[in-house]
């Protein structure tokens, strides 16, 4: 249960300051007349709100939230005092470039919507002297649904879909918050069979993902063995989901209130035999990575996010950590099952494309750990029983692969009347046009890469 | 230029002259608001598990190249633009795929007024691949069924 701190308008700043003393901002929405924002510190959340006529804007307190005020502004309308130039990110101006640059051999490279292989759709726009990227303009939301506006007025079992369809990648991670936010909302504490049946969930899609990854980022230099190796342990992985659960992105297998994904004890006993080979076969590709010549040569000093940088911009997940931020939200995760886990660190925490890497690399092998223990035994369904009064605002958070993602639903008579899913991606988008700057053009593949963000769960 | 090759085309299909069994197809995909599932599958046809182009399938960068648009995801109004414009810088003879049951109209979420319907409203569709998302080998079949 989260309890809303109501604030007048002119207040909000003041409010905002003194909740940032305690919390990392996780996001802001717009929540019918009112304007809301959660800070997070370990396990706790705080939610503030304030009337949404008359907020000023807090992008100079933090800015991370600089992406939530331009959003709410598009989508519902909201101005902010203070925010000068409010740039559109989801409503897209039919001509001009929110971003001026202009100088002596400046140009503009255009990438997208359509790119070159198959990869999701989303507009890159690269301010360039020679090679030499000065700014990158991002411009997504091309695949906006409406998902969330859609999922207003349904219930929250019906709710549900749409947060899984946000993101197949991310399917798990979205709905598990999903869940938690309503089982929060409606006071409902999981079982430990719920618990381990949702974090077995959660490390099989973090698997098949960091897998993807690794996997991805050795194609975003033309290491073609690298890609094949991990593509095909990737199918491994996902053939392992298939197996288990009938569907190679695991889509089903989180539900509200109780659990959706069991095993019995011979099930459990022979994915973990699958596991323990493809964690060899894994940690040998990475080997193989390691003594790239070719490979090595192009990650160091790549694409760097500095530790403060990624503080401001209120970076998640591997890129946080390769910055130095040791964060992982799996550490303060009560409705899940996790216990003394320490967050991942990459050899020097340089925040370039080299620590982002070797983060997943650590992470896919605590994976594998975590997930040999999760299926040492059967696997029960388990369920959510009743432990708090019901109120009306619940939060939910989990570590998806790409780090922290929130998901707030409010309810009203039983049904969804606001819905705010923020995802990982959300968080780090920011942070690629960052380390893009200063690069050199023909590296952005790679330096995209190492971030591997989703589109879809950013648009939604 | 173009419009000569195009006449050429349509000479010679008139012609009805003898053409060897085709050996290849281009494959240019686009991504109209996908949920990315399609996107991972249809990468997936590429790893050495099902290695499509050993069949002379391939991804190709451009449309220009292309034989085949395959299309994934709800058309979203922001991407109905691109994809007709993707479809109109093919070369004929050109085929519309629809990959997985967004594009195919099926259960589509979403809100109505972000959404232009499904990809039939937009293209004429000619390869339909069923799934959610469809497998890689659901995505073989039916390509390599394109191919004959």
């Amino acid at each position: 249960m989260s309890a809303v701190e109501t604030v007048p308008a002119a207040r909000w700043r003041e409010a905002v300051t003194s909740a940032l003393a305690g919390g990392r901002f996780a996001g802001a929405w717009a929540s019918a007349g009112a304007w809301r924002a959660a800070f997070a510190a370990r396990g706790d959340v705080r939610v503030l709100s304030c009337p949404a006529q008359g907020a000023e804007t807090i992008t100079d307190l933090v800015e991370a939230a600089l992406w939530d005020e331009r959003e709410a502004h598009d989508l519902h309308g909201l101005q902010f005092a203070g925010h000068a130039p409010l740039r559109p990110l989801v409503a897209h101006p039919p001509d001009g470039w929110a971003t001026v640059v202009s100088g002596d051999g400046v140009h503009e490279v255009a990438v997208g919507p359509i790119h070159a292989g198959v990869i999701e759709s989303g507009h890159f726009r690269f301010h360039t002297v020679g090679d030499r990227v000065l700014a990158l303009d991002t411009r997504l939301f091309y695949k906006h649904r409406g998902l969330e506006r859609a999922a207003s007025g349904r219930t929250p079992e019906d709710a549900l879909a749409y947060v899984q369809r946000a993101c197949a990648a991310c399917a798990v991670a979205n709905s598990v918050a999903y869940a938690q936010a309503i089982e929060d909302a409606l006071g409902l504490w999981p079982d430990r069979d719920l618990r381990v049946s949702r974090t077995l969930a959660l490390e099989l899609e973090r698997l098949y993902n960091h897998l993807h990854d690794i996997g991805a980022l050795c194609a975003g230099v033309g290491f073609a063995p690298g890609t094949m190796a991990f593509a095909a342990l990737k199918e491994r992985a996902q053939r392992l989901n298939a197996r288990l659960a009938g569907h190679r992105f695991l889509f089903g297998t989180v539900a509200v209130g109780g659990g959706a994904l069991a095993l019995d004890a011979d099930a459990a006993r022979a994915a973990r035999t699958t596991l323990r080979d493809l964690r060899s076969d894994a940690a040998a590709a990475w080997r193989e990575l390691e003594f790239a010549a070719s490979l090595q040569a192009r990650l160091d000093g790549v694409g760097v996010l500095a530790h403060e940088d990624a503080l401001r911009l209120g970076t998640v997940g591997p890129a946080a950590r390769a910055s130095g931020i040791r964060e992982d939200l799996r550490e303060h995760s009560p409705r899940l099952y996790y216990s003394g886990l320490v967050p991942a660190r990459p050899r020097a925490e340089t925040g370039d494309v080299a620590a982002r890497l070797q983060v997943r690399a650590v992470e896919l092998q605590t994976t594998c750990e975590l997930l040999d223990d999760l299926l040492s035994g059967p696997v029960g369904r388990g369920a959510a029983t009743s432990q708090a009064e019901p109120s009306a605002l619940g939060v939910g958070r989990v570590e998806c692969p790409r780090g922290a993602t929130t998901c707030i639903a409010e309810l009203a008579a039983g049904r969804i009347a606001t819905l705010r899913l923020r995802t990982a991606s959300f968080a780090n988008w920011p942070a690629v046009a960052h380390a893009a700057a200063g690069c050199l053009l023909p590296d952005f593949p790679l330096i995209n890469k190492s971030f591997e963000l989703c589109y879809a769960c950013v648009d939604r | 230029m173009f419009l000569l090759l195009r006449q050429l085309q349509r000479v010679r299909h008139d012609a009805a002259l003898r053409r060897g069994r085709p050996r290849s197809l281009a494959v240019r995909h686009v991504d109209a608001g996908s949920c990315n599932g399609c996107e991972h599958e249809l990468g997936a046809v590429s790893n050495p598990f099902y290695d499509l182009p050993r069949f002379g399938l391939d991804i190709v960068a451009s449309p220009r190249h292309a034989d085949i648009l395959l299309v994934t995801g709800p058309v979203t109004t922001r991407m109905a633009g691109p994809l007709r414009a993707a479809y109109d810088a093919m070369p004929e003879p050109r085929r519309v795929a629809a990959l997985g049951d967004c594009a195919l109209g099926c259960g589509v979420l979403g809100d109505r007024a972000e959404l232009v319907g499904s990809l039939e409203a937009v293209l004429p569709v000619d390869i339909r691949i069923p799934g959610c998302p469809p497998s890689p080998a659901t995505i073989a079949q039916h390509l390599l069924a394109g191919l004959e």
